[in-house]
């Protein structure tokens, strides 16, 4: 199985996205000529093994590896760095470059920053004294796609960066992206944003058209027609809940990175024991295609079902006599048992974490927090995890649920929980308390919480048959995700029937139409195509791009997936987002680390 | 600008952490708490900084008793259940009462730490 996705069958055409970033790498690479060492920082390994093959790689003469503390040891006289703009890595490479020279060896250096080089990082370069002897250029990789309809920028600490420390420059990462796309498929007319980084990014977008027009006069209309930006500030309690779907709760326990999971070989029954590997999760693998969006639960029966029915077919097969073409059908059948082994395997393994009783004990109390009816029992419940020393991850996702939804806790409450805290972990955590506060995931109660209007207003709460789900409410057995909530109602009909709710929300909301083309008078006499614009594509299902600043999980993914699929939703989503996160990943994003 | 300023203090033991010099830390984590209670807002990490400072100073008592090095730089959490898994329950009980820990948390520590010390006959009295 093919650890790159496919994308053949995706609505808009992303290969082409793919493609072009492939090309530029490659165009890097054949530009320095010869044998060369291209030395890649770990977290980029991710993002461009979706994009290039090992082998292209080889094919061009490279030598692999990775930027770490130590010194890198080859014999090529050509070396590439490939790295995102961050200060240790700067202080990595020269510490190559000065080991270089005091053995007196040379070597030609080129430095590529992932996507565009930066000032600061070049003065550091610059203070080691190493900057003339580097060619810097950039590689413009800004977003990456994960599968036929989501693409990820692979933003570790957007929401983190926004959120507490101040830095937007993610935001200028993001319209950037969707700019990029307009300028492969023409600009997108209807843009929605809620929140206030999204009304930024919408603002930054618009600027960037203004600069720098899309002007290819042979995308008449769009093939995207609507834009939603929605914050990931705006909706803190779905991440917080454990996902149901089996996508999501593969993420939940084995952390699925860059479209793949990574575990012990001996779960997908491998002979050796403790050796690692990886198994590619993208929709390329059929099964996995079928059965990713759905609630767990149903995920076992449908496994089960296909392994009986394959069974049938099996002695049907030993007891009569087959004409050749019944033959066929078998044979193709068994084609897909790879497949179904595989997801047995992995069926079976995440089994082994739903079934314990700490688990569902969890399930529950989320639930009873989301309800926000009863208070007190949810206390005690996180101040016994705190008591029993629970990891700190878990029990921060169930704090920042709590505190969310309830707009804060009550100042005693508050106090005495902060200080529980840092008897139980230590007092270093206090920097994260800080970030947590300044971020308003865990805060003092300063108002009532109007999480239960919204919660009514917008039918959070719901029940769902999860084997035969007529709302998104099934991706966490009950409870609709309020992102796709916005989404959904976005989409159908725009803010206005919900405004009195986005009020309730944190941050401003913005409706903006977009003539296309009337902003760069060139083209004043394309103007009439602007009102074309507004219709969606000939009779094709238009295409709505959803923008999550701030990260997205593979539960509100499925949620949006399941309702293009339901009938007089005639629009098919792409994802865009930050990152794939879930509750673990987000929280542990405002633990600091110390050096 | 004070609350910057008395946080970058309280960061800087941190960095500093593995270092032999605990006099120092200390004294920085003190004249964190000072700057702290200059305002009245700060008065919960004011007084997260006072029992830092103590709780470093305990540790530093416990470690020259016990010659072993295994308690600075744990949580107060912490400091209990190897106190009581190595069998020092007057050590443990100072500790409580020197923070005001709660009956809730303390018998789940001595809980937790008997078992992993495998005192199972403790445990039953308890």
């Amino acid at each position: 199985m093919a650890q790159i996705p496919s994308l053949d069958n995706s609505s808009l055409n992303l290969k082409y996205v793919r493609e072009q970033s492939q090309r530029e790498l490659v165009n890097i690479l054949k530009n320095i000529r010869g044998k060369k060492c291209l030395v890649i920082d770990p977290q980029l390994s991710g993002s461009l093994s979706l994009i290039v093959p090992t082998s292209t790689l080889k094919d061009n003469g490279v030598e692999l590896r990775h930027l770490e503390a130590e010194i890198i040891q080859t014999d090529c006289t050509k070396v590439i760095y490939l790295v995102r703009s961050r200060f240790n890595l700067m202080r990595f490479i020269c510490s190559n470059v000065h080991n270089d020279i005091s053995k007196g060896i040379q070597r030609e250096y080129y430095l590529y920053f992932v996507p565009r080089r930066e000032v600061v990082c070049e003065k550091v370069l610059e203070e080691e004294k190493v900057h003339h002897l580097i060619t810097i250029g950039e590689y413009p990789l800004y977003m990456v796609p994960l599968d036929e309809d989501v693409l990820s920028f692979e933003l570790d600490f957007a929401n983190k960066e926004c959120q507490v420390d101040g830095d937007t420059s993610s935001l200028w990462h993001i319209a950037k992206g969707i700019h990029k796309l307009e300028s492969l498929f023409g600009v997108i007319p209807n843009v929605r944003a809620k929140g206030k980084a999204s009304v930024r990014v919408a603002d930054i977008l618009n600027h960037m058209q203004v600069e720098e027009p899309v002007n290819s006069p042979d995308i008449a209309v769009s093939e995207i027609n609507t834009l939603i930006l929605i914050d990931r500030e705006i909706d803190m309690v779905t991440p917080m809940c454990s996902q149901l779907t089996y996508e999501g709760l593969l993420d939940e326990f084995l952390h699925v990175s860059s479209g793949s999971v990574e575990l012990d070989a001996s779960i997908m029954g491998g002979q050796q024991e403790g050796k690692k590997m990886k198994v590619p999760l993208n929709s390329s693998d059929k099964l996995f295609k079928e059965i990713r969006d759905l609630n767990f639960e149903v995920v076992v029966q449908v496994l089960r079902q296909k392994a009986t029915s394959m069974k049938q077919d099996y002695t049907e097969m030993t007891t009569t006599n087959q004409t050749v073409s019944e033959l066929k059908d078998f044979v193709k059948k068994l084609n897909s048992l790879p497949e179904m082994t595989r997801h047995i395997n992995l069926a079976q393994h995440l089994s082994t974490f739903t079934s314990k009783q700490t688990f569902l004990a969890r399930l529950d109390m989320e639930h009873t927090i989301v309800e926000a009816q009863s208070y007190d029992i949810c206390f005690e419940y996180i101040e016994e995890l705190i008591h029993k020393q629970e990891p700190l991850v878990s029990v921060l996702r169930m704090l920042i649920l709590f505190s969310v939804t309830n707009s804060g806790l009550p100042k005693k409450h508050f106090d005495y929980l902060r200080r529980e805290l840092l008897h139980s972990y230590g007092f270093e955590h206090i920097a994260m308390l800080h970030n947590l506060e300044k971020a308003g995931l865990l805060k003092k109660q300063e108002s009532k919480s109007n999480w239960l209007t919204i919660k009514r207003a917008l039918q959070l709460v719901e029940d769902t048959d999860t084997a035969n789900p007529n709302d998104i409410a099934y991706v966490f057995s009950g409870y609709a995700p309020l992102s796709v909530r916005l989404v959904q109602n976005a989409v159908r009909s725009g803010w206005r029937p919900i405004e009195e709710i986005l009020k309730l929300l944190p941050g401003p909301h913005s409706e903006v139409k977009r003539g296309g083309f009337s902003s760069s008078p060139s083209f004043d006499t394309l103007r009439g195509n602007s009102t074309a614009l507004d219709r969606p594509t000939h009779g094709r299902r238009s295409i709505v791009l959803v923008v999550f600043v701030g990260g997205v999980t593979f539960a509100e993914i499925s949620a949006l997936r399941f309702l293009s699929a339901q009938e007089g939703m005639a629009y098919d989503p792409i994802i865009m987002t930050t990152k794939i996160v879930n509750g673990n990943t987000l929280a542990e994003t405002y633990m600091e680390k110390w050096g | 600008l004070l609350w910057k300023e008395s946080w970058e203090l309280g960061k800087n033991p941190m960095a500093s952490k593995g270092s032999p010099l605990h006099g120092p830390r200390i004294k920085l984590i003190e004249k964190a708490q000072n700057l702290f209670a200059e305002t009245k807002e700060h008065a919960f990490e004011s007084k997260a900084a006072e029992e830092h400072a103590k709780l470093l100073r305990i540790q530093h008592e416990l470690e020259v008793s016990t010659k072993q090095a295994i308690f600075v730089d744990s949580s107060i959490s912490d400091t209990i259940r190897t106190c009581i898994a190595l069998g020092n329950h007057r050590a443990a009980m100072k500790v409580k009462t020197e923070f005001k820990v709660s009956d809730k948390r303390w018998y789940w520590l001595k809980v937790f730490a008997l078992a992993t010390a495998g005192s199972w006959d403790a445990l039953e009295k308890f």
